[in-house]
């Protein structure tokens, strides 16, 4: 079965599973077809604009319910594109538009009729790429259950008579400890810190309270944090990338876990007040992942913050929230901004997409690359990925930049330095990583080639012009999932993929080492500022200490079978270092 | 949208001010992490910071046979090359185009000779102002090198945004340097120059710069004490003051320092560009002795990639090639150190083909390296079957006589790194071993059974002893100096205050857009709706201050 078969087959079986699960009384037959592409129209435009009440999935069709090619190809699941904004590929911390629609692989047209709140909410999602994307992995096998009852009026025990906790259902937990498993042996660095620290136990006495992503990824970090002496409540920050059975899992180990795939605006709410409001039980460290959870304590439970060491947040929106309450003087407690550490952006720009441009245009269009004359607008750390990836596979390349530092790079990198509108003739790709919007406008795709490919590599779904290519001249032909040919009236095509939205959540998938490095640097956060000592963090909100971050990338050196060399005690003292760092100063640019 | 405009805004607003401009590095990062760092740290932070230890090293040249001499100058000279800046382009300016004139016969000394411009000045003092043509020769193919500078005396005339500065200057004296202070007169200012090492000067450039009106006090191969005399002739004036100080390695400021302490209160501020000379500064502002700003140059983004990144990628493959004529396919190549150096080195390699494996100690530089497709090991492990080893970590005994020891016959052994620390060359000069000298910078070890090692440049820098800086590279320095001074100079009275500052993100970015139409390089503007969209500025900062290239 050749690579795009397999694609296309299971971006309809997600499609199925999700209207299936979803399933209230269908409004129109869902076709991927013709009708999407009319209705597509809706994406561009707030989504604030169709407020349907719910989603309108169509089949009641069963739809088939395992596949485990799913969990194989990891295929991102479409629903969890939602109006992302993303660290944008120049690295500068560009925040999320905040009215923009959710962006879905396949089936955007049921959700963007959501009311507006989702996109408000979605748009509060994390920003990193391995924060955005954990979903992506493992597609849960048990979406279609047949079980429409919500979880909330669910009585539901864990093997052991706790009931505190909701989810979708508890008898999914053996195939989530599986998935769990699967998760564990890719996440070495994790189970390294287990046992490296779990004689001290560092985090004892610690009760964190959690807004993440909850896939398998997580349950390994969770169940780390406990291993470490934490106890843990969890609840989802986005209300669809939940794994159900692995929510099972934890829920049966014994971890207050409130989630389900496809909570309601009103269930998400829920859940996280159900995590933070407990008769008894009062946190003394936040992990959140979009702000949503402080936020929602900030606003319902203030006097909390007494009692709380820290904030640990991942994500370049929750980020951003942390500075605006930290510059309005109203944040109580230290926060820890781990989205930019080191480690963390070069594996999620840099490392993440070199691999993905690659993987998500063959997978859409079977490209070739050698010869290929390419353009990559942007040169951060986005665009350096796309274009040394590229030029590997012996295209030519070049580069359009505004920031002068950067384009004298790509100078020295060997690519020439071009505007837009000179090689847009004759170029065969155009990718875009700037993190600004309407880079690539209806001016330029008039001027293209016939054949030229069109996508989008850096900041939500801004970058192309999109929203100029609907009128009536110009005729739209879906010809596969991802993948339309918009056809001017004389007969040349371009190939636009993922509507322009991000080509690398859409099309490719993010790999569980990525994902190690967010949660390793998540659990090291958690643990530096719960044993801090009083006064080293202030009421602000911090970077991840090079120590930390240096400690996070030498538990991931095992996986190459990498052999760290050690300072002796002469050279680390001719040196003014210790021998176990840091190793640079702060402003070090590696 | 435009909330989201509006969001976008503040963050970058927000940012910027929490990263502002030139802040003091220390502060500004201590203030992000809440540790504090001291200055130990910050030394740690340039790895090439030599300690005092360092100073002792001899003088490294260019020319093979000139090395056995200064070695057995006295030791003050190494005293005094210790303080030379370490920067690549700062230290290496002499490497190019040797001056014709060395060996001229006349042996009085400058000091004892008076000379006469064509203009009837005599303030300045030099080898032969007979020299003078040639020399204007040499900076006019420096120009040629170097439109950055030109460029920027051409945008920046109208203006003269020096106007009135009295810049006194203590650098390599080069046609490359030349045209930087030539390029300071045209915009305005006065100088008064002398060299920052006592062998580099182009005695015909000193002799068409003291032709043309600049007071120049240089010559090749100065005593120590003409090299302070020559620092004081060019501050001590009757009836001018400086009021800029550019300096290279800090002996100028020292000794304004020690010996005119009242110049500062005229001193708008101070442009260094070495390694050591800003580790001076930075231990006098923690002295509280700093009384004036100072600006670190040598830390700006664009120079730091020039003078460590694309440098020494193309000079390993060029000194190695020079001295040895290696080929590079198929060679097994240990790379110690994985920073900006070292990162030059593999991918050079790497792109001729060499298997490169790497050593490092900083796990986050390790993982880098793992991700850029080099194996991560230990020296020891790997020692017996490389062909080439290579050094460019900044610290001492990488490769010590054990290493060696267990080398493979022919292994070439060289350093890219700091000084000449990195490789134990002390531990080879036992009588078991024998050296052989094949070429200048080539020397054969060879062991009792046969082996032979083949060392190059004595374990001191490969870029410097047998490769050469492009005027590229010192373009950039020069041009960052040039820009340097004009912020201090013009910079209102508050912004700047009695600490070291690194040059501002946009001054950065400007040296990199003056250096673009070299490559035929086409920027793209921002449009204002773009521009809104990002919350910036259309012509810059483009960065945060803690973006990280």
């Amino acid at each position: 079965m050749s690579v795009q078969a397999v694609t296309a087959k299971m971006a309809e079986v997600e499609l199925k599973d999700v209207t299936g699960k979803d399933a209230p009384p269908a409004i129109s037959p869902l076709t991927p077809k013709a009708e999407e592409k009319k209705s597509v129209n809706n994406s561009t435009l707030p989504s604030a604009a169709a407020a349907t009440v719910e989603p309108s999935p169509v089949t009641t069709a069963p739809s088939p319910v395992k596949m485990p090619q799913a969990s194989a190809m990891k295929r991102p699941d479409p629903q969890q594109n939602g109006g992302e904004a993303f660290v944008n590929c120049d690295g500068t911390v560009a925040e999320a538009p905040r009215m923009k629609k959710i962006q879905f692989a396949d089936q955007k047209q049921e959700f963007n009729k959501r009311p507006t709140k989702i996109s408000r909410r979605s748009l509060s999602r994390s920003i990193s790429q391995s924060s955005t994307d954990s979903y992506s992995s493992a597609a849960s096998y048990t979406d279609s259950s047949d079980d429409e009852t919500s979880p909330r009026d669910k009585q539901q025990k864990n093997s052991k008579g706790n009931a505190d906790f909701c989810i979708k259902n508890i008898k999914q937990a053996d195939f989530g400890r599986r998935e769990i498993e699967i998760a564990e042996q890719e996440m070495p660095a994790l189970m390294a810190l287990r046992k490296r620290a779990q004689g001290e136990k560092p985090l004892a006495g610690a009760k964190i309270v959690g807004c993440t992503h909850i896939t398998a990824q997580t349950a390994v970090l969770m169940e780390t944090l406990s291993a470490l002496g934490a106890q843990c409540r969890w609840a989802a920050c986005n209300i669809y990338s939940t794994q159900n059975e692995v929510a099972a899992a934890l829920a049966e180990g014994g971890f207050s876990v409130f989630a389900w795939k496809g909570e309601s605006e009103d269930d998400f709410w829920w859940c996280i007040d159900r995590c933070v409001n407990v008769e008894g039980w009062q946190p003394n460290m936040i992990l959140d992942d979009g702000g949503d959870l402080t936020h929602w304590i900030y606003k319902k439970y203030p006097n909390m913050f007494k009692k709380i060491k820290g904030i640990v947040e991942e994500s370049v929106t929750g980020v951003h929230r942390l500075y605006q309450l930290s510059k309005a003087g109203k944040l109580c407690v230290p926060a820890m901004n781990v989205n930019d550490s080191v480690t963390k952006q070069k594996f999620d720009n840099l490392y993440c997409c070199r691999e993905s441009i690659l993987d998500g245009l063959k997978r859409t269009t079977d490209v070739m690359f050698g010869g290929k004359q390419v353009v990559v607008c942007g040169y951060g750390e986005v665009g350096k990925g796309c274009s040394a990836a590229l030029k590997a596979m012996g295209s030519i390349v070049y580069v359009t930049e505004i920031d002068p530092i950067c384009a004298l790079q790509a100078c020295m990198d060997g690519f020439r330095l071009v505007k837009l509108n000179e090689v847009i003739r004759q170029v065969d790709i155009v990718i875009t990583c700037t993190g600004n919007k309407n880079v690539v406008v209806r001016e330029y795709m008039d001027r293209m080639k016939n054949g030229c490919i069109v996508c989008n590599m850096g900041h939500s779904n801004t970058e192309i012009d999109v929203a100029s290519l609907r009128t009536p001249e110009l005729t739209w032909e879906r010809v596969r999932s991802q993948v339309d040919h918009v056809i001017w009236p004389d007969g040349k095509r371009i190939v636009l993929l993922a509507e322009g939205r991000l080509l690398n959540l859409s099309c490719s998938t993010v790999p569980t080492f990525v994902l190690s490095i967010t949660a390793t640097t998540q659990a090291l956060a958690l643990i530096e500022l719960y044993n801090a000592p009083e006064g080293r963090y202030k009421q602000d909100v911090y970077l991840l200490p090079k120590k930390m971050d240096e400690y996070v990338a030498s538990l991931h050196l095992p996986t190459f079978d990498a052999h760290l060399t050690e300072l002796s005690d002469e050279q680390a003292k001719y040196l003014g270092l210790n021998k176990n760092g840091p190793f640079k100063p702060n402003y070090y640019r590696y």
